[in-house]
Protein backbone atom coordinates (compact mmCIF):
# COMPACT_ATOMS: atom_id res chain seq x y z
CA UNK A 1 0.00 0.00 0.00
CA UNK A 2 2.63 2.25 0.82
CA UNK A 3 4.32 1.56 -2.10
CA UNK A 4 1.88 2.50 -4.26
CA UNK A 5 1.11 5.57 -2.53
CA UNK A 6 4.57 6.52 -3.62
CA UNK A 7 4.85 5.70 -7.35
CA UNK A 8 1.60 7.75 -7.24
CA UNK A 9 3.10 10.46 -5.91
CA UNK A 10 5.68 10.25 -8.15
CA UNK A 11 3.69 10.36 -11.19
CA UNK A 12 1.63 13.16 -10.28
CA UNK A 13 5.30 15.37 -9.30
CA UNK A 14 6.41 13.91 -12.44
CA UNK A 15 3.32 15.09 -14.75
CA UNK A 16 3.49 18.76 -12.83
CA UNK A 17 7.21 19.43 -13.65
CA UNK A 18 6.39 18.70 -17.40
CA UNK A 19 3.60 20.74 -17.21
CA UNK A 20 5.02 23.57 -15.58
CA UNK A 21 8.47 22.56 -18.36
CA UNK A 22 5.93 22.87 -20.70
CA UNK A 23 4.30 26.05 -19.67
CA UNK A 24 7.33 28.15 -19.30
CA UNK A 25 8.19 26.38 -23.11
CA UNK A 26 5.10 27.78 -24.44
CA UNK A 27 5.14 31.09 -22.78
CA UNK A 28 8.98 31.84 -23.72
CA UNK A 29 8.36 30.72 -27.24
CA UNK A 30 5.11 33.10 -27.36
CA UNK A 31 6.90 36.05 -26.38
CA UNK A 32 10.11 35.58 -28.48
CA UNK A 33 11.72 39.08 -29.42
CA UNK A 34 13.51 39.11 -32.67
CA UNK A 35 17.38 38.70 -31.62
CA UNK A 36 19.57 41.80 -31.80
CA UNK A 37 21.34 41.19 -35.51
CA UNK A 38 24.21 42.94 -33.81
CA UNK A 39 24.73 39.81 -31.58
CA UNK A 40 24.51 37.41 -34.33
CA UNK A 41 27.29 35.97 -36.38
CA UNK A 42 26.44 36.13 -39.93
CA UNK A 43 26.01 32.99 -42.25
CA UNK A 44 27.23 34.97 -45.00
CA UNK A 45 29.98 37.87 -45.87
CA UNK A 46 29.56 39.40 -49.52
CA UNK A 47 30.72 42.31 -51.34
CA UNK A 48 27.39 44.25 -52.87
CA UNK A 49 28.04 44.07 -56.44
CA UNK A 50 28.96 40.29 -56.33
CA UNK A 51 25.51 40.11 -54.11
CA UNK A 52 23.64 41.83 -56.42
CA UNK A 53 24.83 39.97 -59.55
CA UNK A 54 24.30 36.88 -57.94
CA UNK A 55 20.58 37.41 -57.34
CA UNK A 56 20.14 39.15 -60.68
CA UNK A 57 21.83 36.45 -62.49
CA UNK A 58 19.45 33.11 -60.89
CA UNK A 59 17.13 34.61 -58.39
CA UNK A 60 15.90 31.43 -57.47
CA UNK A 61 19.25 29.50 -56.50
CA UNK A 62 20.55 32.89 -54.14
CA UNK A 63 16.82 33.04 -52.89
CA UNK A 64 17.49 29.51 -51.67
CA UNK A 65 20.78 30.26 -50.40
CA UNK A 66 20.09 34.01 -48.84
CA UNK A 67 16.58 33.63 -47.43
CA UNK A 68 16.08 34.52 -43.66
CA UNK A 69 20.23 34.18 -43.81
CA UNK A 70 22.30 36.52 -41.75
CA UNK A 71 24.25 38.62 -43.97
CA UNK A 72 27.40 40.84 -43.98
CA UNK A 73 27.86 43.43 -46.79
CA UNK A 74 30.24 45.51 -47.60
CA UNK A 75 29.73 48.40 -49.93
CA UNK A 76 29.70 52.21 -51.17
CA UNK A 77 26.90 54.24 -49.27
CA UNK A 78 24.76 55.40 -51.85
CA UNK A 79 22.68 57.22 -49.92
CA UNK A 80 20.60 57.23 -46.56
CA UNK A 81 17.33 58.19 -46.21
CA UNK A 82 15.51 58.80 -42.91
CA UNK A 83 11.17 58.19 -43.55
CA UNK A 84 9.22 60.39 -41.16
CA UNK A 85 8.97 57.73 -38.69
CA UNK A 86 12.34 58.35 -38.11
CA UNK A 87 13.60 54.83 -39.88
CA UNK A 88 16.47 54.49 -41.96
CA UNK A 89 17.72 52.83 -44.73
CA UNK A 90 21.05 52.89 -46.18
CA UNK A 91 21.70 52.27 -49.56
CA UNK A 92 24.53 50.38 -50.84
CA UNK A 93 26.01 49.42 -54.28
CA UNK A 94 27.59 50.89 -57.45
CA UNK A 95 26.56 54.44 -58.01
CA UNK A 96 27.05 53.92 -61.52
CA UNK A 97 24.61 51.03 -61.40
CA UNK A 98 20.32 51.90 -60.35
CA UNK A 99 20.58 48.31 -58.16
CA UNK A 100 21.54 47.94 -54.78
CA UNK A 101 21.53 46.65 -51.68
CA UNK A 102 18.32 48.62 -49.65
CA UNK A 103 19.09 47.87 -45.93
CA UNK A 104 16.38 48.62 -43.27
CA UNK A 105 18.29 49.60 -40.06
CA UNK A 106 16.69 48.35 -36.83
CA UNK A 107 15.43 50.99 -34.97
CA UNK A 108 17.40 49.97 -31.85
CA UNK A 109 20.69 51.12 -33.38
CA UNK A 110 19.41 54.61 -35.27
CA UNK A 111 22.13 56.40 -33.61
CA UNK A 112 24.70 54.55 -35.24
CA UNK A 113 22.85 55.00 -38.58
CA UNK A 114 22.96 58.74 -37.58
CA UNK A 115 26.75 58.87 -38.54
CA UNK A 116 26.62 57.10 -41.61
CA UNK A 117 27.19 59.51 -44.76
CA UNK A 118 27.38 58.64 -48.64
CA UNK A 119 30.05 58.06 -49.83
CA UNK A 120 31.20 56.03 -46.81
CA UNK A 121 32.85 52.59 -46.93
CA UNK A 122 30.51 50.47 -44.44
CA UNK A 123 29.72 47.12 -43.79
CA UNK A 124 26.04 46.25 -43.14
CA UNK A 125 24.62 42.97 -41.19
CA UNK A 126 20.95 41.89 -41.88
CA UNK A 127 18.64 39.21 -42.66
CA UNK A 128 17.87 38.87 -46.42
CA UNK A 129 14.50 38.82 -47.36
CA UNK A 130 14.87 38.36 -51.31
CA UNK A 131 15.31 40.39 -54.13
CA UNK A 132 13.24 43.24 -55.55
CA UNK A 133 13.45 42.86 -59.37
CA UNK A 134 11.91 46.22 -61.73
CA UNK A 135 13.31 46.90 -64.71
CA UNK A 136 12.59 50.62 -64.50
CA UNK A 137 13.59 51.22 -60.79
CA UNK A 138 16.55 49.25 -60.81
CA UNK A 139 16.67 45.51 -59.40
CA UNK A 140 17.52 45.75 -55.04
CA UNK A 141 18.63 43.16 -52.68
CA UNK A 142 16.69 43.83 -49.20
CA UNK A 143 17.81 43.52 -46.09
CA UNK A 144 15.83 43.58 -42.78
CA UNK A 145 16.64 44.46 -39.12
CA UNK A 146 20.26 45.72 -39.94
CA UNK A 147 22.85 46.90 -37.33
CA UNK A 148 26.29 48.56 -39.04
CA UNK A 149 28.70 45.68 -38.82
CA UNK A 150 32.03 47.60 -38.74
CA UNK A 151 34.87 45.02 -39.53
CA UNK A 152 37.09 43.51 -36.87
CA UNK B 1 23.12 62.93 -91.03
CA UNK B 2 21.76 65.92 -89.81
CA UNK B 3 18.34 64.37 -89.82
CA UNK B 4 19.04 61.21 -87.69
CA UNK B 5 20.98 63.18 -85.22
CA UNK B 6 17.94 65.41 -84.81
CA UNK B 7 15.70 62.40 -84.70
CA UNK B 8 17.85 60.82 -81.68
CA UNK B 9 17.45 64.67 -80.14
CA UNK B 10 13.73 64.30 -80.27
CA UNK B 11 13.37 61.17 -79.23
CA UNK B 12 15.80 61.81 -76.52
CA UNK B 13 13.06 64.69 -75.56
CA UNK B 14 10.23 62.28 -75.84
CA UNK B 15 11.40 60.11 -73.75
CA UNK B 16 12.77 62.25 -71.03
CA UNK B 17 9.54 64.17 -70.70
CA UNK B 18 8.08 61.06 -70.24
CA UNK B 19 10.39 59.90 -67.32
CA UNK B 20 9.16 63.10 -65.92
CA UNK B 21 5.57 62.09 -65.42
CA UNK B 22 6.30 59.28 -63.37
CA UNK B 23 6.93 58.98 -59.28
CA UNK B 24 8.42 56.20 -57.23
CA UNK B 25 9.45 55.21 -53.83
CA UNK B 26 11.35 51.82 -52.83
CA UNK B 27 10.34 52.50 -49.46
CA UNK B 28 6.89 52.60 -49.02
CA UNK B 29 5.21 50.88 -46.39
CA UNK B 30 2.39 48.40 -46.48
CA UNK B 31 1.11 47.79 -42.81
CA UNK B 32 -0.72 44.66 -42.40
CA UNK B 33 -3.00 44.22 -39.70
CA UNK B 34 -5.68 40.68 -38.58
CA UNK B 35 -6.06 42.02 -35.48
CA UNK B 36 -9.87 41.27 -34.55
CA UNK B 37 -11.62 41.66 -31.12
CA UNK B 38 -11.39 38.42 -29.59
CA UNK B 39 -7.34 38.54 -30.80
CA UNK B 40 -5.35 38.05 -27.39
CA UNK B 41 -2.75 40.93 -29.10
CA UNK B 42 -2.21 43.34 -31.59
CA UNK B 43 -1.61 40.97 -35.24
CA UNK B 44 0.05 43.32 -37.47
CA UNK B 45 2.86 43.47 -39.60
CA UNK B 46 4.36 46.34 -41.31
CA UNK B 47 6.68 46.02 -44.75
CA UNK B 48 9.05 49.22 -45.55
CA UNK B 49 10.17 48.09 -48.70
CA UNK B 50 8.06 48.14 -51.39
CA UNK B 51 8.68 49.84 -54.12
CA UNK B 52 5.58 51.78 -55.91
CA UNK B 53 5.73 53.58 -59.22
CA UNK B 54 2.54 55.93 -60.15
CA UNK B 55 2.23 57.20 -63.97
CA UNK B 56 0.68 60.90 -63.64
CA UNK B 57 -0.54 61.13 -66.89
CA UNK B 58 -2.49 57.88 -67.40
CA UNK B 59 -2.89 57.02 -63.77
CA UNK B 60 -1.38 53.64 -63.68
CA UNK B 61 0.03 52.33 -60.43
CA UNK B 62 1.73 49.77 -59.39
CA UNK B 63 3.18 47.91 -56.38
CA UNK B 64 5.54 45.10 -55.50
CA UNK B 65 6.53 43.84 -51.73
CA UNK B 66 8.23 40.90 -51.34
CA UNK B 67 6.34 39.04 -48.50
CA UNK B 68 9.53 38.26 -46.32
CA UNK B 69 9.78 41.89 -45.73
CA UNK B 70 7.23 42.11 -43.56
CA UNK B 71 8.26 42.80 -39.48
CA UNK B 72 6.10 41.48 -36.93
CA UNK B 73 6.83 42.45 -32.94
CA UNK B 74 6.77 38.84 -31.77
CA UNK B 75 9.60 36.35 -33.91
CA UNK B 76 6.82 33.66 -33.41
CA UNK B 77 4.71 35.40 -35.63
CA UNK B 78 6.73 36.44 -38.38
CA UNK B 79 7.61 33.24 -38.46
CA UNK B 80 3.75 31.76 -38.46
CA UNK B 81 2.89 34.44 -41.10
CA UNK B 82 5.90 32.98 -43.32
CA UNK B 83 5.44 29.81 -43.00
CA UNK B 84 2.30 28.71 -42.23
CA UNK B 85 -0.01 31.55 -43.60
CA UNK B 86 1.32 33.60 -46.56
CA UNK B 87 4.46 30.91 -47.48
CA UNK B 88 6.78 33.37 -48.77
CA UNK B 89 8.62 30.82 -49.37
CA UNK B 90 6.90 29.54 -52.02
CA UNK B 91 5.29 33.23 -52.92
CA UNK B 92 7.98 35.48 -52.35
CA UNK B 93 5.75 38.34 -53.55
CA UNK B 94 2.98 40.41 -53.61
CA UNK B 95 1.88 42.87 -56.24
CA UNK B 96 -0.92 45.71 -57.31
CA UNK B 97 -1.55 46.91 -60.79
CA UNK B 98 -4.13 49.28 -61.12
CA UNK B 99 -5.04 52.72 -61.98
CA UNK B 100 -6.11 55.59 -60.72
CA UNK B 101 -10.16 55.82 -61.99
CA UNK B 102 -10.61 59.61 -61.50
CA UNK B 103 -7.16 60.42 -62.38
CA UNK B 104 -7.67 63.73 -64.09
CA UNK B 105 -9.60 65.14 -61.37
CA UNK B 106 -6.04 65.68 -59.99
CA UNK B 107 -3.85 68.41 -60.82
CA UNK B 108 -0.40 66.56 -60.10
CA UNK B 109 1.63 70.61 -60.63
CA UNK B 110 -0.85 71.77 -58.00
CA UNK B 111 -0.01 71.67 -54.44
CA UNK B 112 -3.34 70.24 -52.41
CA UNK B 113 -5.15 66.76 -51.27
CA UNK B 114 -6.98 64.80 -53.88
CA UNK B 115 -8.93 62.08 -53.36
CA UNK B 116 -9.03 59.18 -55.46
CA UNK B 117 -10.53 55.94 -56.66
CA UNK B 118 -8.34 53.03 -57.09
CA UNK B 119 -8.97 49.76 -59.23
CA UNK B 120 -6.54 46.94 -60.15
CA UNK B 121 -5.65 43.30 -59.20
CA UNK B 122 -3.87 42.28 -56.31
CA UNK B 123 -1.74 39.13 -56.52
CA UNK B 124 -0.73 37.31 -53.37
CA UNK B 125 0.07 33.91 -51.92
CA UNK B 126 -0.31 33.00 -55.90
CA UNK B 127 -3.43 34.36 -56.20
CA UNK B 128 -5.12 37.31 -58.28
CA UNK B 129 -8.29 39.38 -56.95
CA UNK B 130 -10.19 42.69 -58.34
CA UNK B 131 -9.32 45.29 -55.35
CA UNK B 132 -11.22 49.07 -55.07
CA UNK B 133 -10.01 51.78 -52.94
CA UNK B 134 -10.06 55.21 -51.62
CA UNK B 135 -7.37 56.60 -51.46
CA UNK B 136 -5.67 60.09 -50.93
CA UNK B 137 -2.98 62.00 -52.74
CA UNK B 138 -1.28 65.04 -51.22
CA UNK B 139 1.18 66.74 -53.37
CA UNK B 140 3.36 69.52 -51.83
CA UNK B 141 6.51 70.89 -53.22
CA UNK B 142 6.63 68.30 -56.50
CA UNK B 143 6.34 65.58 -54.41
CA UNK B 144 3.39 62.78 -53.55
CA UNK B 145 2.24 61.37 -50.28
CA UNK B 146 -0.29 58.54 -51.52
CA UNK B 147 -2.23 56.69 -48.70
CA UNK B 148 -4.95 54.16 -48.89
CA UNK B 149 -6.86 51.62 -46.08
CA UNK B 150 -8.70 48.49 -48.07
CA UNK B 151 -9.73 45.50 -46.92
CA UNK B 152 -8.92 41.65 -48.25
CA UNK B 153 -10.45 38.32 -47.53
CA UNK B 154 -7.49 36.17 -46.57
CA UNK B 155 -9.70 33.21 -47.79
CA UNK B 156 -9.61 35.12 -51.58
CA UNK B 157 -6.06 34.43 -51.66
CA UNK B 158 -6.24 31.10 -50.34
CA UNK B 159 -4.89 32.02 -46.68
CA UNK B 160 -6.30 29.68 -44.31
CA UNK B 161 -6.30 30.21 -40.98
CA UNK B 162 -5.62 26.69 -38.58
CA UNK B 163 -9.27 25.95 -36.37
CA UNK B 164 -7.32 26.63 -33.17
CA UNK B 165 -6.91 30.08 -33.88
CA UNK B 166 -9.79 30.70 -36.09
CA UNK B 167 -11.42 32.87 -33.82
CA UNK B 168 -8.30 35.01 -32.51
CA UNK B 169 -7.29 36.06 -36.49
CA UNK B 170 -9.62 38.22 -38.53
CA UNK B 171 -10.75 36.64 -41.75
CA UNK B 172 -10.19 39.91 -43.45
CA UNK B 173 -7.03 41.75 -43.15
CA UNK B 174 -6.68 45.59 -43.21
CA UNK B 175 -4.12 46.75 -45.61
CA UNK B 176 -2.55 50.78 -45.06
CA UNK B 177 -0.45 51.94 -47.69
CA UNK B 178 1.72 54.95 -47.03
CA UNK B 179 3.94 56.46 -49.87
CA UNK B 180 6.09 59.64 -50.49
CA UNK B 181 6.78 59.70 -54.25
CA UNK B 182 9.59 61.57 -55.38
CA UNK B 183 9.63 62.24 -59.20
CA UNK B 184 11.90 59.79 -61.80
CA UNK B 185 14.39 61.15 -63.25
CA UNK B 186 15.37 59.91 -66.51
Amino acid sequence: MKRKKKIILYVILSVLVIAGAAAIYIYKEYNRAHKDTAKLKADYTVNATDFINEFSGNEQAANKKYWDKIIHVDGLVKSVDKDDRGFYSIIIGDTASVSSVRCSLDSIHNNEAATVKPGNLIGIKGICSGFNADELLGSDVILVRCVIDPKK
Amino acid sequence: MKNRFLMIAVAALISSSSFGQKYFTKTGKINFDATTASSPEKIEGINRTATCVVDTKTGNLQFALLMKGFEFERALMEEHFNENYVESHKFPKAEFKGVISNNEAVNYSKDGTYSVKVKGKLTMHGETKDVETDGKLVIQNGKITATADFNVLLADFKVSIPGLVADKVAKTAKISVTCSLEPLKG
